[in-house]
């Protein structure tokens, strides 16, 4: 094959020269990765069935999202969140309206429609249904982690699906390049939300990089590799567990192969998850952390911490 | 802010499942907690590094297995450029593409050895003898080859029969002591490995 000569200057435009820092979610794609990823999943894992009943779930997310209107921030807002060194979506400043109700009811309708899931589903349903206003803004605020009121665990994966609709449409009206880094890298550069876990991609322009991804809004941002997400700690402190089935994994080299990971830390004893796409192409952060529940249970009776939930499986307070 | 940290650092235990959205919603999370017991952790690192080999110090990152106990070996099995660092944004050249093998290399240096004069044989020494020889070595040949001034009373202060190569992979603050401690004897055939 012939040798392309590059000509003076040229060598610089085709290298990257920066890292991109952040991952807006599509509209079209966001959920329905998801609601497939679920499904795939769902097939083995040992909560599958909860996954398949999710996979219902999201595909009413992504079925809402594709012609929802929001109001976007303007450009006053942002400039202002921007010259504070805030995230311009923060749950408890950017108002979340009414609208979003509407679609807790949509989501309700579809889990509803189903009539092989277990009966608690359809009552959590009705209930939602006859709540009132206040307390379903009380448990919003809750999951949003602005309020105090105790988390309601069943209504909790309905309540923050529809959150996450409206949130993700607000994402979805911003420019990569436009969204300036926040000083804490630890939460969403948009919301201000911890991520679920995070993804070290296998495509270029993201090859190799680790995103972390919004737990609210599904935006996804740049975080150096090899670094506790939750403290900032380095080098000896950070390994990467996982849970393997075998004999004896370690020597057999399935260890290695492990698409999902725990990146713990020894001086937080915290952890979160890290996907590796190049293992699996198929990985999705918020599906892969659930079916993934027995590296969570193998952690905890290490006594390591998950550094945040998952916003579809709630435990009760206190835990 | 005590509810916010309680959240936000939660244990996943088999009975905090019970009381989740999981269970609640009439799911079963038994299946899940037999499941568990057929899994094993294993434990791996990632450790950043540079490359050895030469001056443009690319990063690199080193994948491990092991469970960190001290009767363990940990085991290198993958190494790759780090894409997060600012020189070489996860590429490497041939070289260091190559690490891997020279990590498990059977003929890889891991002592000081010997070849006496006209020996065929290496012979394993420990660091405090060949740190002996070496600057037993360089004294006698700075002893004898030092030169303080030239024929016409010039003060030159220079040693030319022995010169250094100092290692890649160093901090500007190893090149600086590097560079004090050659300067200081004397020496003029100096560099700081780069091409090789």
């Amino acid at each position: 094959m012939a040798q392309r000569i590059l000509e003076p200057g040229e060598i610089e435009t085709l290298a990257q020269r920066s890292i991109p820092r952040v991952r807006i979610p599509a509209r079209t794609a966001v959920f329905a990765r998801r609601a497939a990823r679920l499904r795939h999943l769902g097939a083995r894992a040992g909560i599958g069935d909860y996954l398949r009943f999710l996979a219902v779930l999201v595909d009413a997310q992504h079925a809402t999202l594709q012609d929802l209107s929001v109001p976007v921030p303007t450009p006053a807002h942002i400039q202002g969140s921007t010259e504070h060194g805030m995230p311009p979506l923060q749950p408890a400043v950017w108002p979340r309206g009414d609208a979003w109700f509407e679609t807790l009811r949509i989501l309700g309708e579809a889990l509803a429609a189903h009539a092989d899931f277990p009966a608690a589903v359809a009552q959590t349903v009705s209930r939602i249904r006859r709540a009132s206003r206040d307390w379903i803004e009380g448990q919003a605020d809750a999951l949003l982690q602005s309020g105090d009121e105790a988390v309601d665990a069943a209504a909790a994966p309905l309540v923050m699906a529809s959150l996450q609709v409206h949130w993700a449409a607000y994402a979805a009206s911003f420019a990569a390049e436009k969204v300036s880094p926040l000083d804490v890298p630890g939460v969403c550069p948009l919301c201000g939300t911890q991520p679920v876990a995070s993804v070290v991609y296998a495509q270029p322009p993201y090859q190799g990089y680790r995103y972390l991804h919004c737990a609210l809004c599904a935006t996804e941002w740049h975080m150096v590799r090899v670094q506790c997400t939750r403290c900032g700690a380095v080098g000896k402190s950070i390994a990467y567990q996982s849970a393997t089935l075998g004999a004896n994994p370690e020597n057999d080299g399935s260890a290695a192969q492990s698409a999902v990971r725990a990146e713990t830390c020894e001086e937080c004893h915290g952890y979160r998850k890290v996907l590796y796409q190049e293992k699996d192409p198929g990985v999705e952060p918020v599906a892969d952390d659930l079916a993934s529940l027995n590296l969570d249970l193998l952690l905890g009776e290490r006594g390591y911490h998950r550094a945040s939930g998952n916003p579809l499986l709630w435990q009760p307070d206190g835990n | 802010m005590s509810e916010l940290t309680r959240r936000q650092f939660l244990k996943v235990t088999g009975l905090s499942l019970v009381g989740s959205s999981l269970a609640l919603m009439g799911f079963s999370p038994g299946e899940a907690l037999a499941e568990v017991r057929e899994y094993k952790l294993t434990r791996a690192t990632e450790t950043r590094n540079t490359c050895p080999y030469c001056s443009v110090a690319c990063g690199i990152l080193m994948y491990g297995l092991g469970d960190g106990a001290k009767n363990a070996l940990p085991s290198i099995f993958h190494i790759e450029g780090d894409p997060d660092h600012p020189v070489n944004r996860g590429t490497l050249c041939p070289k260091g593409a190559g690490l891997i093998d020279f990590v498990h290399s059977a003929s890889r240096l891991k002592y000081p050895e010997y070849r006496a004069p006209g020996s065929d044989a290496w012979q394993r020494i420990t660091w405090d003898d060949a740190l002996d020889r070496i600057s037993k070595l360089l004294k006698q040949d700075r002893d004898a080859n030092f030169i303080a001034k030239t024929p016409d009373g010039l003060t030159v202060n220079r040693w030319l029969s022995t010169g250094m190569l100092a290692a890649s992979a160093s901090s500007n603050e190893a090149g600086y002591i590097t560079q004090k401690v050659a300067r200081s004897l004397g020496l003029l055939g100096f560099d700081n490995q780069a091409r090789v």
